[in-house]
């Protein structure tokens, strides 16, 4: 693909900016600076991706990887640097500069090869034949309009009621682990306000995420992420429980994406239709029933990794 | 129309929910009033009641679909119905079946073990919820036929199996769990990295599709991309299998975890790795194996058995000493590949294969035996260290029974299912004219032998005779269970596997 | 020097540099950072293979492998860091 000089040019300013921030996020030792570089870097990433004409992943990641995997690591460096205060640091092990300079040779081969595959993947052939013409070709049939939605509720549903299965497991995985931290402070008038109004927009803003990713960009992952994010909002605001209600129903509300889609599935291999074959006349519907049920338990789960444990 | 494919990952996932939902109501860790205590018995006795009847179902419907298979033919769903490449597809051949069998098998054993080890306090609640949907990723891994689904199941079996390691809490277990979680995510990114390249390149992601473009690319002389992807698949596989030397996470991961769990990482996780690696050489990406990389995965497995069966005769844990012996025993799988991609396709490689498979599930009932045993000993003395088991085959001789079935399983000694395999991997051996494999299955097979006596000769002491043999009937059975499985059942029955295979060879999955 | 291999360079740069970062730094917090780095690189890729100009819708099927590993990427990293929590914190709960 050739494209003008103009356009080249940025592309290499977004690019640059983009590994300058990840080597200064990798390498820096303060664990708070470090993070902040690393959500910088991550909605960097996003914009990126947006340039590429990936919306849908681009607000992904701004939500989800720099967003709330950002909040869950800072939370983690805020407690090393409250820890390292009360002087109970660990020595830092500096690394030999052997092993770093050995350890960057050995990387900068790895990438050399890698790099020399890549283009020769490129560049070997004609492009192959990938799956895009035939995904876009039947959107049609798949009950929704927006191409990603279809691929992950529909051609690879699979895929994502596994994923749901992901997230259900770390967060068992954590609630296993031991009570959560002590909660913020309750917050000053200004907080207050703010979140008053943050909360509810945010909520709503879910909402809309939810019904316009038939159609446009979004859908229930950033759906949920926006609901998650309230979550912290609130927790950072002084509510120790972010938001969520008491123990019972949050196991159910994490479930629920699961269930129900893993349900939705087995009827229709009842139905005789076909383990997760919607039929294409109702496939509008039971997407966005799936969607719903994930989203619920996509902000649940991720408000309650925030939370970190199981509280008193 | 059921589709039994679909139904062995979905009855242990809702089995999952199911045990989620149970489970609340279950006081928190610390506290001690007399109702928190009542509570949480009540609450525990509730999801082993759930966690139970979820396993199994999971495990009649993995029998089932393994039963289908040997009757029928390979099972494949295409589901969506898309078909593929657009949509995902489900199948399961030879291989997979015989790997659903085993974790059918284990899985119940594990299961009914866990209800007797668990049952104080409301670790239970939860073990259920992670142990299903590790039950979950693993048929998903076996049955999958997609090479982006693969890389979702195995991220769901490395989050599962790091979380259940670290059930017990202690420093050891969470600091080694945490490694494994680390180590496990590095393999899943070069995995990843893997499958994009084979993205990038040919714009498919179904197994069967992709070895039909690579077919084409190597007869076409342009191998570099495939091996090069296969190259880093295997890598990030590697990592996971605890292949030598990208093996130091195993042993404190594997020896810190909860008995059960230990099993199951040993018997069932670090198996399902090994088995994609094998996947991807002999029927995913076949056509782009070389034999120099054979070579070195033959290498790599005889450095593990010999430095694994070394570190298991040296271990002062019986736990420790199972965990090396899991290294070795990858180690025996891996002096395969070499055979395998030298042999052209015939009655030779057929024997081979099955082979292979033979020594996984031996391997894998065994050790789940072993380590489930090893956890009975661990209860009752308050440690593991072999030096002072003394009087443990007086006090237990269910258990000390069943490490010695185990034993002369993991030694290959006859007529266990592994002396079948190793005599068939050295016939194949010295009949390719690579005769330097059976020196170092010797070696490893002394080493082995010496490291079970070990611990067998510490088990006797002076200790009166005891009157009856099975001291509770729900966690010693189990374990017997399994260890004779390995070295009668599988011994005796290894037709069985041949068959298996016959009826549903590689790589004709639909 | 066509977009897809720009960027496609820029995450296997992406996918060497959190490589490097993660076998040489210890602490876990770093190492988390590394891990979605590469992570991030491999998803460069893919979103980069995806992309087929400006003129023709780009390839979903990339997107929707993308937005699964984010979101799998992220629940690895909060497991990650509740065992490193209670390493640290060492609390003898059940």
């Amino acid at each position: 693909m050739i494209y003008d000089l103009w356009l080249l040019i940025f592309d290499l300013v977004l690019l640059g900016t983009l590994l300058a921030l990840a080597v200064a996020a990798l390498s820096s030792p303060e664990p708070r600076r470090a993070v902040m570089l690393f959500i910088a870097f991550g909605l960097w990433l996003s914009l990126v991706w947006a340039r590429l004409r990936a919306p849908d992943v681009a607000l992904a990641e701004a939500a989800i990887g720099a967003g709330l995997g950002g909040a869950l690591m800072l939370a983690a460096a805020r407690r090393q640097a409250r820890e390292a205060q009360q002087g109970q640091a660990l020595a830092v092990e500096r690394p030999s500069p052997l092993a770093v300079w050995g350890l960057a040779f050995g990387s900068l081969i790895a990438a050399a090869a890698l790099l020399w595959v890549y283009y020769s993947t490129l560049h070997g052939g004609p492009e192959p034949e990938r799956l895009a013409d035939l995904a876009l070709a039947r959107v049609p049939e798949s009950g929704v309009t927006n191409p990603v939605t279809s691929v992950l509720l529909n051609y690879r549903a699979y895929d994502t009621l596994l994923e749901l299965g992901v997230l259900m497991t770390a967060l068992l995985g954590i609630w296993s682990l031991g009570r959560a931290s002590a909660p913020f402070q309750p917050a000053g008038p200004a907080l207050t306000a703010m979140v008053a109004w943050v909360v509810p927009l945010l909520i709503l803003t879910a909402g809309y995420m939810l019904w316009i990713g038939a159609s446009a960009p979004g859908g229930a992952f950033q759906a949920g992420a926006l609901l998650g994010a309230a979550g912290v909002i609130l927790r950072l605001a002084g509510d120790p429980a972010a938001g969520l209600p008491g123990e019972t129903a949050q196991r159910w509300l994490v479930s629920l994406g699961v269930a129900v889609f893993a349900l939705v599935g087995l009827a229709l291999m009842v139905a005789g239709l076909g383990f997760l074959t919607y039929p294409p006349d109702q496939a509008k519907w039971l997407i966005l029933a799936v969607e719903s049920a994930a989203t619920v338990a996509i902000g649940a789960t991720l408000a309650a990794a925030y939370v970190g444990g199981r509280r008193a | 129309m059921i589709d039994w494919l679909a139904i062995t990952i979905m009855a242990p996932l809702l089995g999952a929910v199911a045990t989620v939902l149970a489970g609340s109501g279950a006081p928190l860790p610390g506290a001690e009033s007399e109702t928190d205590r009542e509570r949480a018995d009540r609450v525990s006795r509730r999801v082993h009641r759930v966690g139970l009847l979820a396993i199994l179902a999971s495990s009649a419907a993995m029998l089932v679909a393994t039963a289908l298979v040997w009757i029928d033919g390979p099972l494949r769903s295409e589901l969506g119905g898309w078909g593929v490449p657009l949509g995902i597809a489900i199948s399961a051949d030879g291989l997979s079946a015989a790997m659903l069998g085993m974790t059918a098998l284990v899985a119940l054993g594990i299961s009914l073990y866990a209800t007797g080890y668990f049952c104080r306090g409301t670790i239970s609640v939860h073990f259920w919820p992670l142990w299903l949907l590790l039950v979950t990723a693993l048929n998903g891994l076996f049955i999958a036929a997609d090479l982006f689904n693969l890389y979702v199941m195995l991220e769901l079996l490395g989050l599962a199996a790091a979380a259940l390691g670290a059930l017990t809490g202690s420093r050891e277990a969470v600091s080694a769990n945490l490694r494994y979680l680390l180590v496990g995510l590095l393999g899943s990114i070069i995995y990843l990295l893997g499958v994009a390249l084979i993205y990038t390149g040919y714009g498919e992601l179904d197994l069967g599709l992709v070895r039909a473009s690579v077919a084409a690319d190597v007869a076409a002389g342009d191998g570099m991309l495939p091996a090069s992807a296969l190259a880093l698949m295997t890598a990030g596989l590697a990592l996971k299998a605890a292949l030598f030397p990208m093996h130091f996470w195993l042993p404190p991961a594997h020896a810190n975890a909860p008995a059960p769990v230990s099993a199951a990482l040993s018997a069932l996780v670090v198996k399902a790795a090994f088995y994609l690696i094998v996947r991807l050489w002999l029927d995913g990406l076949a056509p782009a194996a070389t034999g120099a990389g054979a070579v070195l995965i033959g290498l790599l497995g005889a450095g593990a058995v010999l430095w694994g069966s070394w570190q298991a005769l040296r271990a002062a844990r019986l736990k420790l000493l199972a965990a090396y012996s899991t290294v070795a025993q990858i180690g025996y799988l891996c002096l395969f590949f070499p055979l395998l991609v030298e042999i052209p396709p015939g009655p030779l490689r057929e024997n081979l294969i099955a082979a292979l498979l033979l020594m996984a599930l031996t391997h894998g009932l065994a050790k789940a035996g072993l380590f489930l045993a090893a956890g009975l000993v661990q209860q009752s003395a308050g440690h593991d260290r072999i030096e002072e088991l003394g009087g443990t085959a007086q006090n237990l001789p269910a258990t000390t029974f069943t490490i010695a079935l185990a034993g002369t399983a993991l030694i290959g000694l006859p007529p266990s299912g592994s002396f079948v395999g190793k005599w068939v991997l050295m016939q194949g051996a010295i009949a390719e004219g690579q005769w330097w494999w059976v020196v170092v299955i010797a070696i490893g097979t002394l080493l082995a032998a010496a490291y079970v006596f070990r611990v067998l000769s510490r088990a006797f002491g002076l200790e009166p005779t005891p009157t009856r043999f099975v001291t509770e009937v729900r966690t010693e059975l189990p374990a017997f269970l399994l260890a004779l499985g390995a070295v009668a059942g599988l011994g005796l029955g290894s037709g069985l596997v041949w068959d298996l295979l016959a009826s549903a060879p590689m790589g004709q999955g639909g | 020097m066509s977009a897809p291999f720009l960027y496609g360079a820029a995450g296997i740069i992406l996918f060497a540099l959190g490589l490097w970062s993660l076998l040489v730094h210890g602490p876990l917090l770093r190492r988390l950072i590394a891990l979605n780095v590469m992570g991030g690189g491999v998803f460069h890729i893919l979103i980069a293979v995806a992309y087929r100009g400006d003129a023709q819708a780009p390839d979903p099927v990339p997107h929707a492998l993308v937005l699964t590993g984010i979101v799998v990427a992220v629940s690895a990293t909060a497991l990650a860091l509740a065992l490193g929590r209670r390493l640290d914190s060492g609390d003898g709960d059940d």
